[in-house]
């Protein structure tokens, strides 16, 4: 339980939640076609921040990942390989 | 691993275990397979269920389902950066037991239980990685090394449909199509909520917000009351955010820190944050629906309805489920399940508010792609009540009022203009 009057990190938000990490990442980004992508739209949809833009380039991690599946469907370069996490694996909600 | 079932079901939502719990009650061989490894805690919605459905299908829901409270009271706020206006509906019995509020994680597993009573088997922990199509038949479905075959397939997914577009049943979902809603939970106590909300424990309210929750782009926000918490959140359509250079992990934070919520949630915790997409367009085309060997109910069919005042998905989702049942018991009878013995799936579909209510709203979602209705409007609104509740001496009447506030946000035409396509489109 984290206290709301402060503004919370996206880093605290994601700690409330039980993941299973797997091994393998359920996401593969081919960042060489993100070069080419100037709106890069999945760094603004992904409610958890895992793109990230660094020099002007997408650093990803899967660890942290909700699963909505935003960021493959706004990929304008089909730049993201996407899958959920292998079955009992990723994000648990409890208050869903 | 190879098994056999007379059907077999993809996901374990509302729709799956609906459709679960029909057909092994009529003694069918039922599997379901959920990727959660519980039942319910990949599901995510933000808080309300309309009853209808329950009342027809599992008329006990009212002893037995998880509800937290009941909704009495409707609120839509317009919201900017500081101002609010609020309309609150109150009806004192009229709307009684229309809706309640819960956590789908909670109902998915009282549904799930109700499923497995009847004898359905629920498999957790199972991803299914692909469809087994034969000669343009559906199957089966690939989970790992295990191939499961099944009379019937029933695909609910859910709103992300990964598996009907890799299997060529659905093409690619553009983002327009879909929005993302991101929710948090926030414990208060029951005492706090009752005071701030002005209710008793049984008692809820569900609440839309238009403007600032989505930063003018096309969405909104929600809140609900929960017996020990209050859930809120923001939703965005996935063709906004990169236009307006704007995070949806950073609104959902400035809506929870706008004066208006910070103060009804003060001392609060937050429990949970999660995410899940919503589909804005509309039902799959009745083609779609169906095929050799199997049905496309819930979500994945995209069975949502948005009218601004109601968001629904879990009513259409159960009541698509028993169809599907129904639909699928029927062709057992026969024996078939060809794509013509399934057609009936979609003739009960268009018999029962399921279709009937999605082709009443169906110019619904390009009306709601408006813009306006999410940045001048709101700002129209706000400014006009500013200024008439605003004394200071200078002589003005409301409408002088009104047409200050619509100064360079829209003309006399296009707000006619607008006006009636809402007429014509909700």
């Amino acid at each position: 339980m984290i206290p709301i009057e402060k503004k919370i990190s996206i880093e605290q938000r994601l700690s409330l939640l039980v993941f299973n990490v797997e091994k393998e990442p359920h996401i593969i980004v081919d960042t060489n076609r993100c070069k080419k992508c100037e709106q890069k739209p999945c760094v603004y949809v992904c409610p958890a921040e895992l793109y990230k833009l660094e020099n002007g380039e997408i650093i990803f991690n899967y660890e942290g990942c909700l699963e909505c599946g935003s960021c493959r469907i706004v990929c304008p370069h089909d730049a993201i390989k996407w899958n959920y996490p292998r079955g009992g694996f990723g994000a648990h909600f409890r208050y869903g | 691993m190879e098994e056999k079932f007379d059907v077999i079901i993809v996901g374990g939502g509302p729709s799956g275990l609906t459709a679960g719990y029909f057909l092994a009650k009529a003694g069918l061989n039922v599997v379901i397979l959920e990727r959660g490894n519980e039942l319910g805690n990949k599901s995510m919605f933000g808080g309300r269920i309309y009853t209808h459905a329950l009342e027809k299908n599992f008329p006990e829901y009212k002893k037995e389902a998880p509800i937290e409270r009941w909704v009495r009271k409707e609120r839509i706020v317009v919201m900017d950066d500081e101002k609010a206006f609020t309309a609150e509906f109150f009806a004192d019995t009229a709307y009684k037991e229309n809706s309640f509020t819960t956590y789908l994680t909670k109902f998915i597993q009282w549904l799930g239980s109700k499923a497995e009573n009847e004898g359905a088997l629920i498999a957790t922990g199972v991803r299914v990685d692909s469809l087994i199509i034969k000669d343009g038949k559906v199957v089966g479905a690939k989970a790992g090394e295990d191939e499961l075959y099944g009379d019937y397939i029933i695909i609910a997914e859910g709103a992300n449909t990964l598996l009907l577009e890799s299997s060529g049943l659905k093409r690619k979902t553009q983002p327009h199509e879909v929005a993302v809603g991101v929710k948090e939970v926030i414990r208060l106590d029951e005492e706090t909520i009752n005071n701030r909300f002005n209710i008793d424990s049984n008692e809820g309210v569900a609440a839309h917000f238009l403007g600032y929750a989505s930063k003018g782009m096309i969405g909104g926000g929600f809140m609900y009351t929960m017996r020990n918490e209050v859930t809120l959140g923001v939703v965005v359509n996935l063709s906004e955010p990169s236009k307006a250079k704007v995070a949806v992990h950073d609104i959902a934070e400035e809506f929870r820190m706008h004066p208006y919520i910070k103060k009804l949630l003060d001392g609060g915790y937050m429990l949970e944050y999660s995410a899940h997409i919503i589909v804005e367009k509309g039902p799959l085309k009745e083609n779609e629906l169906y095929g050799d060997g199997y049905l496309v109910v819930g979500d994945a069919a995209g069975f949502e309805l948005n009218t601004g005042f109601t968001v629904r998905g879990v009513d259409f989702a159960i009541e698509s489920g028993k169809i599907a049942a129904d639909a699928i018991i029927k062709a057992h009878e026969r024996g078939k399940n060809d794509r013509t013995a399934l057609s009936t799936y979609v003739k009960f579909l268009k018999d029962s508010f399921v279709l009937r209510e999605l082709a009443a709203f169906k110019k619904a979602p390009k009306f709601l792609l408006n813009k306006r209705i999410y940045t001048a409007y709101p700002g129209l609104i706000l400014d006009f009540l500013s200024t008439i509740y605003k004394v200071d001496g200078t002589p003005r009447r409301i409408y002088d009022s009104f047409k200050k506030a619509k100064k360079n946000k829209v003309s006399l035409i296009t707000l006619i203009r607008d006006l009636l396509g809402a007429v014509r489109s909700l």
